[in-house]
């Protein structure tokens, strides 16, 4: 890695990341490796909203030109959100790709990731089947995300409808994962869900 | 501009005294588009002057303009080029603008901050992207105060650069959108092959920007064309003689206007899949069913074996083609299917597109066709001249007559995406007369250049009179401009 990504990572870590600061605002970053080349990041899910009480794993990835280009980073903790794919955990969000600043930090990443749960971007989506739920039911999308939160991120708050419908289609015997993604898709409404998955 | 770069689209006919070989081979080059035979050009409705410029005419022609807004307004020439970039090259508007509100207009331009950062006056500052202290003689910035290390304004200029960005190039600021001047840039970056490749991406940025000035599509062609009127017009570059059109950029396409044309291709391309059975060359005698091969332009087909006469589009009878030409050209739409149900109506939907599909199609198959016709005839011509049977000049009229029926092949080609979308109504009816018309001529005048040298040459030429006053008349009511 160029020389000036490394030094720029080690003085983020020096100086930004580790700072009161970041701790207040519930959002955290280590390295995975001795090059710096590899990140993990967390968020907590901001209050009032789905995610409240979730801790989200991130996944960073610094190019060699950073901070000329921004890095690459992905929800590694499944999410129910418009912007954000529920199946690959990719993230659309401006200040990652067009909108980047060399002068932007990791920080500034994930305050603004943050920020991205609590205010979604539906009409600019990564994830269509999200983004249309969102638009359309907007407590159907609620329910959905905080259930999410509650079974892939440790939010505390559980729901019960949610897990019964999940565990009347696992008795049936169908794999719980693919379960929860035909019930979200389909408004929780069982015999769509089923139907899916069986085509 | 040099003189012989000068060029109109209806230019004068040939003189006869140059040099035969020559004028042979620029006849060639111009692809028949300047091969009016009845030299109307007043009320000519496709005639346009336009310029071919080469890049070093372009460059001078941007830094007269770089240099009138210099005086006239008393800025950096960097600064003026970026803001006459941002403004489209509208100098006049650009120095009105600046008289009335100087501040305003550098910052709609981007060349001025929305907010000023105080500078900091310290001998040593952090550099906000290596994170770095620096002596402050090692930093720099722009108008908005955000100052960075030299370093990372190069590694930032060069990343920029690599993806192809050069007058859209930021300051590297959060929310900081002001652009970075050329001088800036070419201050800092160093390496010769980064400022090459920045410079020309300035050059395609400009040309792009500029009203009068639009890049030749062909392939590897380096000419600019400028022309005072951004008009959907036709235009041919000399030097790699592709004909396009001068408002966007793509094939020359009257009498359908850009947006339709545009339309068309998208939908054409999206449908590929469902027309590509059209694509057979062969269809059977509809007296005899024996198999018959098209191997010319022409749609008047005759039977090899039972000698009928047919047409290759509707395998109707020709002989009453001359008079009902129109039943071949025309869509005849269901007049109750706004009744019918959804299912009936994409169908028919779907057959309205192929009967247009089918035509558009043939017809661009048989301009290729004529193109072989079109080297038949030179090799032939070659032939008889070095055989002493006549000189060129003799038989110059046969290679008139293919270029012309070229031209309005052409033309006919871009009738039926014009028809496909034009609404249903009296302007369609007289469209569709007059494309039936001009349709007719064109295959008359297409069987007869087959058998050029078997037809007489004043009912070839008469015949080109014909079809070239149809394919005018078409263009002069339709073309919209
Ligand atoms: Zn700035
Ligand atoms: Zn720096
Ligand atoms: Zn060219
Ligand atoms: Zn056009
Ligand atoms: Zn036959
Ligand atoms: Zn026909």
């Amino acid at each position: 890695m160029a020389n000036i990504a490394i030094q720029r990572i080690k003085r983020e870590f020096k100086e930004v990341v580790k700072s009161e600061e970041v701790a207040k605002c519930n959002i955290r970053v280590e390295p995975k490796n001795d090059n710096f080349t590899e990140l993990r990041g967390e968020i907590q899910g901001p209050p009032e909203t789905p995610y409240e009480g979730g801790m989200y794993i991130l996944d960073i990835k610094i190019p060699e030109t950073y901070p000329f280009n921004p890095p690459k980073v992905q929800f590694v903790t499944k999410i129910w959100h418009p912007n954000i794919s529920s199946v690959t955990g990719a993230i659309c969000l401006d200040i990652l790709k067009d909108q980047w600043a060399a002068a932007m930090t990791l920080r500034t990443v994930l305050l603004s990731l943050q920020a991205l749960l609590a205010a979604a971007e539906p009409d600019d989506p990564q994830d269509a089947v999200v983004a249309k739920q969102y638009k359309e039911n907007l407590e159907m999308f609620n329910t959905t995300a905080r259930h999410w939160a509650n079974v892939y991120a440790g939010a505390t708050k559980r729901e019960v409808e949610c897990d019964s419908k999940i565990q009347q289609l696992k008795n049936m015997g169908f794999e719980e994962h693919k379960a929860r993604v035909a019930l979200s898709t389909y408004n929780w409404n069982v015999e769509r869900a089923m139907e899916h998955i069986l085509t | 501009m040099s003189q012989e770069m000068k060029s109109q689209c209806s230019d004068e006919y040939h003189s006869s005294d140059e040099d035969m070989d020559e004028d042979i081979n620029n006849y060639y080059e111009d692809m028949g588009d300047d091969n009016d035979v009845n030299e109307i050009q007043e009320d000519d409705p496709e005639s346009f002057e336009f310029e071919l410029l080469k890049v070093e005419d372009v460059e001078r022609l941007l830094n007269e303009s770089v240099e009138t807004l210099c005086k006239a307004i008393n800025v950096a020439p960097s600064l003026a080029k970026l803001l006459l970039h941002m403004q489209k090259w509208l100098s006049t508007d650009v120095i009105a603008r600046y008289r009335q509100d100087s501040s305003k207009l550098l910052r709609d331009s981007r060349l001025a901050p929305t907010n000023v950062v105080q500078v900091c006056n310290s001998p040593f500052t952090t550099c906000p992207v290596c994170l770095q202290r620096c002596p402050a003689e090692i930093m720099s910035g722009l108008t908005c105060g955000h100052r960075f290390c030299n370093d990372c304004w190069q590694q930032h200029f060069a990343v920029q650069i690599q993806t192809a960005v050069s007058t859209g190039i930021e300051c590297m600021f959060k929310d900081c959108c002001v652009l970075v001047p050329e001088d800036f840039v070419l201050q800092i970056v160093t390496n010769p092959k980064i400022r090459d490749k920045y410079q020309e991406f300035c050059f395609r940025d400009y040309v792009n920007s500029h009203p009068e000035l639009r890049f030749c599509p062909g392939p590897n062609c380096s000419t600019v064309i400028r022309a005072t009127e951004r008009k959907a017009k036709r235009v041919v570059c000399k030097e790699c003689n592709t004909c396009f059109c001068f408002r966007c950029g793509i094939d020359y396409h009257a009498p359908t206007d850009c947006d339709t044309i545009k339309k068309w291709l998208t939908k054409c391309a999206d449908d590929s899949e469902t027309a590509n059975y059209i694509s057979a060359h062969t269809k059977d005698c509809p007296k005899c069913h024996v198999c018959i091969e098209k191997n010319g332009g022409c749609n008047h087909m005759q039977c090899s074996k039972c000698k009928h006469d047919f047409c290759w589009m509707c395998l109707g009878d020709w002989k009453t083609h001359g008079s009902e030409y129109y039943e071949c050209s025309r869509y005849k739409e269901n007049p109750n299917i706004a009744n019918e149900s959804a299912h009936a109506q994409a169908r028919e939907a779907l057959k309205k597109y192929l009967f247009y599909f089918e035509r558009w199609e043939n017809h661009a198959k048989s301009l290729q066709l004529e193109e072989q016709t079109l080297d038949n005839i030179k090799k032939r011509i070659e032939e008889k001249v070095m055989n002493n049977s006549g000189t060129w000049i003799d038989w110059q009229y046969l290679l008139d007559a293919a270029f012309l029926l070229k031209k309005c092949r052409y033309t006919l080609q871009y009738t039926y995406p014009y028809a496909y979308y034009l609404d249903k109504g009296p302007r369609k009816s007289l469209f569709e007369y007059q494309q039936a018309q001009l349709e007719a001529e064109v295959e008359n005048l297409s069987w007869k250049v087959e058998r050029a040298e078997i037809t007489d040459r004043g009912d070839l030429e008469n015949q080109m009179d014909i079809a070239e006053k149809r394919r005018l008349t078409l263009v002069r009511d339709f073309l919209e401009l």
